[in-house]
């Protein structure tokens, strides 16, 4: 095998762990002082004997779950073993979870009640898409090109063309010319595409504006309209690498170094703007260390309203979303119906499709 | 010099209903010349959202200012600041709100709030009214 995808392909592993690793452990910083583990909490108690003896046993605990899944992963490397890989990546994904909800159960017995004051300021919100409507557009007019492009050039396709390639760089997935197998990715990519750019829209429109009351300098506008340049850029960047693999069966299979690098850049790209989306909030979050002897004002939600700590429903709120508790940026307020169109379009749809194509065509 | 935008804060703990505290909360600031005419409310929805009520709370309470005069609503436009041309003052409406701030202050009295506490409140409160 070549050296050189192998030496990249491992130094991707490892930066994908060390990052995943690095965002667990920070994940607990990233919420309001009023907060822990998504549990309403007297700010000093983050600071307390208590508090830091649940925080430093989350992180090994973490820290030892993650190290199990990566060890997995590796092992399931190993040709007819992909059970293991399978097993391990699915540990990755609920070992920190796990951990998570082991120091929730901690935290709950110190549950405080928080305030219900809310506030609001008294003026329309003006709530312009990154770069207006022409900039949104860019996305679908990629993946139309593409399109076009494809049917322009249908009979230069071959019947059957690899979709996946191993580390080796040999191909071990393939679809056929169909329409479904050569747009495939590209209706994905409109699917995703559609999502986000609700998602943006319901970012700036939707989502509640949290004031610290009596606080007024606590405006929490900018944060929203960061997040949705956040996304409207990964729209683009799921256009083009979607548009890329679509045509790809009439320009070749892809530089196993290049796609490598790039995915590293990806990473160290994505970690640069969650790290910019926690300081803009953060300007908010030191606001919020405000607190009178008898208010506690968490994100003005209750507890009860976070199932697992993670997802929240809330039949009585207007709010389609609300900001995470545990993390950075918005989740859905899954009372509202319109909360499950937007996750079919961002994540049941996408995956359907894939796994269409490749049980058809693999 | 760009005036700050008002804010409005109500006590979902309260045992006044939201509406009450969003009408009475917006009615204050434009009595004291929060407002100008023609400043524009957020929409029902957006100051539902950020208040965490429902939309017909905040639309029933748009539409009690609408009848009291203070506000335009527009279809299109949304709530605005009207210019409410002053009221001649009535007997029975000084009736009421001396009845009103009577029950107030036996209320404060009852939960334990100083008569002199009271008394600096409705003074400052009067300072305030004859300024704006």
């Amino acid at each position: 095998m070549e050296r050189m995808p192998l030496i990249l392909f491992c130094v991707l592993l490892i930066l994908i762990g060390a990052a995943e690793a690095a965002i667990i452990w920070k994940l607990p910083h990233w919420e309001r002082p009023g907060l822990f583990f998504s549990v309403t909490v007297s700010p000093e108690f983050r600071r307390s004997d208590e508090g830091r003896s649940i925080l430093r046993r989350y992180r090994i605990l973490a820290m030892v779950l993650i190290a199990i899944g990566w060890a997995l992963v590796a092992a399931g490397g190993v040709p007819r073993r992909w059970p293991l890989l399978v097993l391990g990546v699915t540990w990755l994904g609920f070992g920190p979870l796990i951990a998570f909800q082991i120091a929730r159960e901690r935290v709950m017995p110190h549950a405080a009640k928080p305030a219900l004051v809310r506030e609001a300021l008294l003026a329309p919100r003006a709530a312009h898409l990154p770069g207006g409507w022409l900039l949104q557009a860019g996305p679908f007019a990629i993946l139309v090109a593409a399109a076009i492009y494809l049917r322009a050039h249908w009979g230069q396709i071959p019947e059957i063309f690899p979709v996946h390639w191993g580390v080796d760089g040999q191909p071990n997935g393939w679809s056929a010319r169909t329409p479904m197998g050569v747009y495939g990715p590209l209706i994905m990519g409109g699917a995703i595409v559609a999502g986000l750019s609700l998602i943006t829209y319901a970012v700036l429109r939707e989502a509640r504006v949290i004031r610290i009351p009596g606080h007024p300098t606590s405006h929490g506008r900018d944060f929203p309209h960061q997040v949705g340049c956040f996304l409207s850029a990964m729209e683009y960047f799921l256009a083009i690498m979607l548009s890329c693999v679509a045509v790809m069966p009439l320009l070749g299979p892809p530089n196993i170094a290049l796609v490598l690098i790039g995915s590293i850049a990806l990473i160290v790209v994505v970690l640069a703007a969650a790290h910019h989306l926690n300081q803009v909030q953060a300007c908010e979050i030191e606001l919020s260390v405000f607190q009178t002897d008898t208010t506690i004002f968490g994100d003005g939600t209750l507890d009860e309203h976070w199932k697992m700590g993670l997802f929240y429903y809330n039949p009585d709120d207007p709010a389609l979303l609300v900001e995470k508790r545990f993390g950075i940026g918005y989740t859905m307020n899954f009372a509202r119906p319109v909360a499950w169109v937007v996750l079919a379009l961002v994540a049941v749809i996408p995956v359907a499709l894939a796994f269409a194509a490749v049980v058809r065509h693999g | 010099m760009r005036r700050a935008i008002p804010v409005l804060q109500i006590d979902l703990g309260s045992e006044r209903p939201a509406y009450e505290q969003i009408v009475s909360g917006l009615r204050s600031l434009m009595v004291t010349g929060q407002f100008a005419p023609g400043d524009r409310l957020p929409p029902v929805r957006q100051l539902a959202i950020d208040l965490g009520v429902h939309h017909n709370t905040v639309a029933e309470s748009y539409r009690v200012l609408e009848q009291e005069g203070w506000l335009d609503l527009n279809r299109g436009r949304g709530a605005t600041v009207r210019d409410r041309p002053r009221r001649k003052p009535s007997a029975a409406a000084k009736q009421e709100l001396a009845k009103r701030l009577e029950e107030l202050a036996a209320k404060a009295i009852a939960d334990g709030v100083p008569r002199a506490s009271i008394a600096e409140l409705l003074k400052a409160l009067a300072e305030r009214l004859v300024r704006s």
